[in-house]
């Protein structure tokens, strides 16, 4: 009999991983939550939880409160938890399925058709009034549709024969990803007076937004559901590569199809709302695998939590760091002071990559 | 598993002159090979023999150029594929370990045949799971990370999750390769008793010749995408086909132990018109 090997043996590993994943995502449940309340009250102007509560339950004591949490803040908070969600749930499958730890949705080109979309559909919005408005859904439209052709061309080009590999998926998807954005690079350099708020898609923003994005979200992300739920036990399967796969009866090529749709749906859709936040769909699911592991029933809700977390926390920060807090700084964009939480996550994000990366590869 | 009458012999696979390969590059042409239940298949040739290949086209990893396989007398690549895969399990050579995965959520994928996707949302440990736990002896590192094993114990997980499909055909493509000796013993041991206690078909392909005849109870020898002995350990196994088709002068013994032959490698053959080894 081969005893236990000694090396890689982690304590953690012992446990039974689906009960303390549960305690997990119990605990990332809670701690969303709280960051969702502190996102209510923080800002230039802070509420208490009672103030809060009340602007809540259209109890407040001034307009201005009203305004603040609830036309301002509630949407907001809202949104990016939404949209934190599904960018994170997206690179978790999109890990899985391509079988790539560095796989997201701007390695497979869907972040950059969507933003080019939405820069697209501004461009030609700009010469009509209320382009920003809460109520012009045609830029977020655009966002989804370009994502998905973005994702369809990806697919469509690494087909071969009998099937998209994952490793051709990422070559094609990294060239598709640079080309697309090029064209944006174009649309920014001729877009004049208006680059400012091509520039907020660009990274990602989550200023001016709505109870109307939401309306928009919220359903989208509901068409999507059915699908995620069919995706997680076909993408656990995957992700012990195709062989095992067809060994186990699923129809490998139908199955990755199905996967990836979902992946650059959930993409799509949420940079349709807030534009191309960096590093999110990467290190949302790196984080969540440490936490629960690999397999998706666990590792997708895990994933969304985090970055829910993760959107909710860099908004907030970007929110409560907007430049006029900075002396002497006296430089003010047409759209506000506020810095957008695209800025936010790459500038956290970057250098704790790196970190991720080192560890893991010891 | 199937109800079967045990006085017929009856065919597991068969396969009507099956050509394979990929793309326009031929690897075996127009086999017509039969495996009978409840038998133990070693497939071996050299290197580019097309052994892999054809345990890949029984194994529906890659369709045939050519003619058909059949399974319980159904062309395998026109049955739904999960209705195979609740007969007939895989250990693939090229497989994939997600970081982190545990024994236990890789063991459980094997009721995905039984159960569907839908069925796999749930948490999965029922019997089959544990038999196939219990007989690969993971009991204690169910919960640990695939990634953390030994290679030993990592093929014993694999193993378990073929098990844990539950079916009456077993096919392995190199199941021992990067064990050492004593764990690829071990492995073969386990596979032998999954057929000798359980019925289970095997049809696997082994490198090493000397496991091949005393863990078989029938070879096929490939060579150049053809078969050139297919019988007995005993039959298959002898100096002229050791020379003609592996290309090594060699002796073949008895083991003293387990009475099946053995054979001892002396020197390579070396021709000057050889042509290059073709991959496949």
């Amino acid at each position: 009999m081969i005893g236990a090997s000694p090396n890689g043996h982690r304590p953690g590993g012992v446990s039974n991983p689906p009960v303390r994943s549960r305690r997990t995502l119990a605990l990332l449940g809670a701690l969303l939550l709280a960051v969702m309340f502190a996102y209510v009250m923080l800002g230039p102007v802070i509420f208490g939880p009672e103030q809060v509560f009340r602007a809540l339950t259209d109890q407040a004591d001034e307009v201005f409160h009203r305004i603040s949490v609830w036309e301002v803040r509630a949407p907001r908070v809202l949104i990016a938890a939404l949209a934190g969600a599904m960018l994170a749930s997206s690179g978790a499958f999109l890990q899985s399925v391509l079988r790539n730890p560095l796989a997201a949705p701007a390695t497979v080109g869907v972040t950059q058709g969507a933003v080019l979309g939405a820069v697209l559909a501004l461009a030609i919005s700009f010469g009509s009034e209320g382009a920003l408005d809460g109520l012009n859904l045609f830029v977020p439209m655009a966002a989804i549709a370009g994502g998905l052709l973005a994702g369809g061309l990806v697919y469509a080009l690494s087909y071969r024969r009998a099937g998209a590999e994952p490793v051709r998926l990422i070559l094609t998807g990294v060239i598709v990803a640079a080309a697309v954005s090029s064209v944006t690079s174009f649309m920014v350099l001729v877009s004049g007076s208006h680059i400012d708020s091509i520039v907020r898609w660009l990274v990602g923003s989550l200023g001016n937004r709505t109870w109307d994005h939401l309306a928009f979200l919220v359903p989208v992300a509901v068409l999507i559901l059915p699908l995620v739920v069919m995706a997680v036990p076909l993408a656990n399967a995957l992700q012990l590569g195709d062989a095992t796969s067809v060994s186990l009866g699923l129809r490998t090529e139908e199955a990755r199809a199905i996967t990836l749709i979902t992946a650059v749906a959930l993409g799509a859709g949420s940079v349709s709302v807030v534009g191309g936040v960096a590093f999110l769909g990467l290190i949302a699911p790196h984080l969540a695998r440490t936490m629960v592991g690999s397999d998706l029933r666990r590792l997708l809700p895990c994933a969304a939590l985090v970055g829910a977390i993760i959107l909710v926390t860099a908004d907030l920060l970007a929110r409560v760091f907007s430049l006029d807090w900075i002396p002497f700084w006296d430089i003010r964009t047409e759209s506000g002071s506020r810095v957008p939480v695209g800025a936010f996550t790459a500038l956290v994000g970057a250098p704790f990559f790196l970190y991720l990366m080192r560890e893991r590869m010891r | 598993m199937t109800e079967r009458d045990p006085m017929t012999p009856d065919p597991a696979f068969t396969t009507d002159g099956v050509s394979t390969g990929y793309g326009k590059h031929v690897v075996s042409r127009r086999l017509s090979l039969t495996i009978e239940r409840g038998t133990r298949t070693a497939l071996v040739g050299p290197n580019g023999s097309g052994k892999s290949t054809t345990l890949k086209t029984l194994a529906r990893l890659i369709a045939p150029l050519r003619g058909g396989v059949y399974l319980n007398g159904g062309d395998i690549n026109r049955l739904p594929t999960r209705q195979v895969a609740r007969q007939m399990a895989i250990l693939p050579q090229v497989r994939e370990v997600p970081a982190e995965l545990t024994v236990m959520e890789l063991v459980e994928q094997g009721r995905f045949p039984h159960v569907g996707a839908l069925g796999m949302l749930r948490r999965r440990d029922d019997e089959a799971i544990q038999d196939a736990i219990a007989m690969t002896r993971l009991s204690e590192f169910v919960h640990r990370p695939i990634d953390t094993l030994s290679g030993g114990e990592r093929q014993r997980a694999w193993m378990a999750l073929a098990l844990s499909q539950r079916t009456e055909i077993l096919l392995l493509d190199e199941p021992t390769t990067f064990l050492d000796v004593g764990h690829q013993l071990d492995l073969l041991e386990l596979i032998s008793g999954l057929n000798r206690d359980r019925g289970v078909t095997i049809v696997m392909v082994l490198h090493d010749l000397n496991h091949a005849a005393r863990f078989s109870n029938r070879m096929i020898a490939m060579s150049d995408g053809e078969v050139v002995a297919d019988g007995a350990p005993a039959e298959v196994l002898t100096p002229s086909l050791l020379r003609d088709c592996f290309r090594v002068e060699a002796s073949v013994v008895t083991d003293p132990v387990t009475g099946s032959p053995m054979c001892i490698p002396h020197s390579p053959i070396f021709s000057d018109d050889e042509e290059s080894v073709a991959n496949g």
